[in-house]
């Protein structure tokens, strides 16, 4: 198959079937948000969402190696390094999550949380109105990390020269020897 | 460490964002609901009719559902959601002090049970009527 540059596995597929089904209901559940009609779609797609971020936090500890929390963990001296590089217009490659990227998934998944709590004691009748407005709040909070996610997606492909949205569907990444760094 | 760090910071804004929500909407005066029907019929321009408002209410206008629908044709008493059949509080101010008295709240469900029923928004006169109507109600 590969002829001039090696690939190497780096999302599991039990990650990767994670990030396009958590994509998918958190698309759903935000489409469904506006009409009583869909109301029963949009508490499904819910329910699907906090059991995949359930899944996700399991698998954190015991998946795959670059799926792991303690691959990624992205501590403020990594981050800035990780920016500063970036400004330099020398990015350095990481073959996991880069620390911004990695600084965005724990939002995401912290914010998903708070999301499908908030819409489970909304939708519930606990809490009060309260946390009706806690709901919609994480939930432009979520989409607004959600565009930040695709535009890194984007400048970082573009910057590294390598597709991370193909990455992400067949697990593999190209080996590039630009800027190493873990 | 700095993922919990990281989650921790993240709650506390997202709590934060959500309070100064929570106080912003709460900042606007309490309302009556006679000052939303004044509001309503100012934008209008013409006085609210009771009786139109009660026909708005229960007819369906080519959409599949009507206010009633979900409210019941007594607001007076408890309706039931149409989709998911949960109870639904009184919407008549008669029988539910609540309602009616947060104008952030009136713009939202009007703005989103308009959209689900006529599938447009409603006009101001149309919200006059049907508030008349529910006023009228004891």
């Amino acid at each position: 198959m590969q002829t001039e540059n090696p690939s190497v596995r780096v999302w599991d597929l039990p990650t990767r079937i994670f990030h396009w089904s958590l994509a998918t209901s958190f698309v759903v559940a935000f489409v469904t948000s506006e009409s009583e009609k869909w109301r029963d779609i949009h508490v499904v797609a819910g329910y699907s969402l906090a059991g995949l971020i359930a899944f996700r936090l399991l698998w954190g500890f015991v998946g795959g190696r670059h799926s792991r929390f303690a691959d990624f963990l992205p501590t403020p001296g990594k981050v800035l390094d990780y920016l500063k590089s970036l400004l330099a217009g020398q990015p350095r490659h990481y073959v996991g999550h880069n620390p911004a990227g990695a600084v965005a998934i724990f939002l995401l998944l912290a914010c998903g949380l708070i999301v499908a709590a908030s819409g489970y004691a909304t939708y519930n009748e606990i809490g009060g109105h309260v946390m009706e407005e806690v709901h919609e709040a994480a939930a432009n909070g979520m989409m607004a990390l959600v565009i930040i996610h695709l535009a890194g997606v984007v400048v970082s492909s573009w910057l590294h020269h390598e597709n991370l949205v193909k990455a992400m569907i067949t697990g593999r990444k190209q080996v590039h020897h630009e800027n190493p760094a873990g | 460490m700095c993922a919990i760090d990281t989650l921790e910071t993240d709650m506390r804004t997202s709590l934060l964002i959500a309070a100064i929500l929570i106080a912003a909407s709460g900042a606007g005066r309490a309302e009556t609901p006679r000052d939303f029907l004044t509001r309503f019929e100012k934008e209008a321009g013409t006085a609210a009719s009771a009786e139109r408002g009660a026909r708005f209410f229960t007819a369906k206008q080519g959409g599949e559902w009507s206010c009633a629908s979900c409210h019941g044709e007594r607001p007076t008493q408890a309706g039931r959601h149409a989709k998911t059949d949960k109870p639904i509080t009184a919407l008549a101010p008669a029988a539910n002090a609540e309602r009616f008295t947060d104008a952030a709240k009136v713009d939202k469900w009007f703005r989103r049970n308009c959209n689900d029923t006529i599938n447009r928004a409603c006009s101001a006169q149309e919200k006059a009527d049907v508030l008349a109507w529910l006023l009228s109600l004891k």
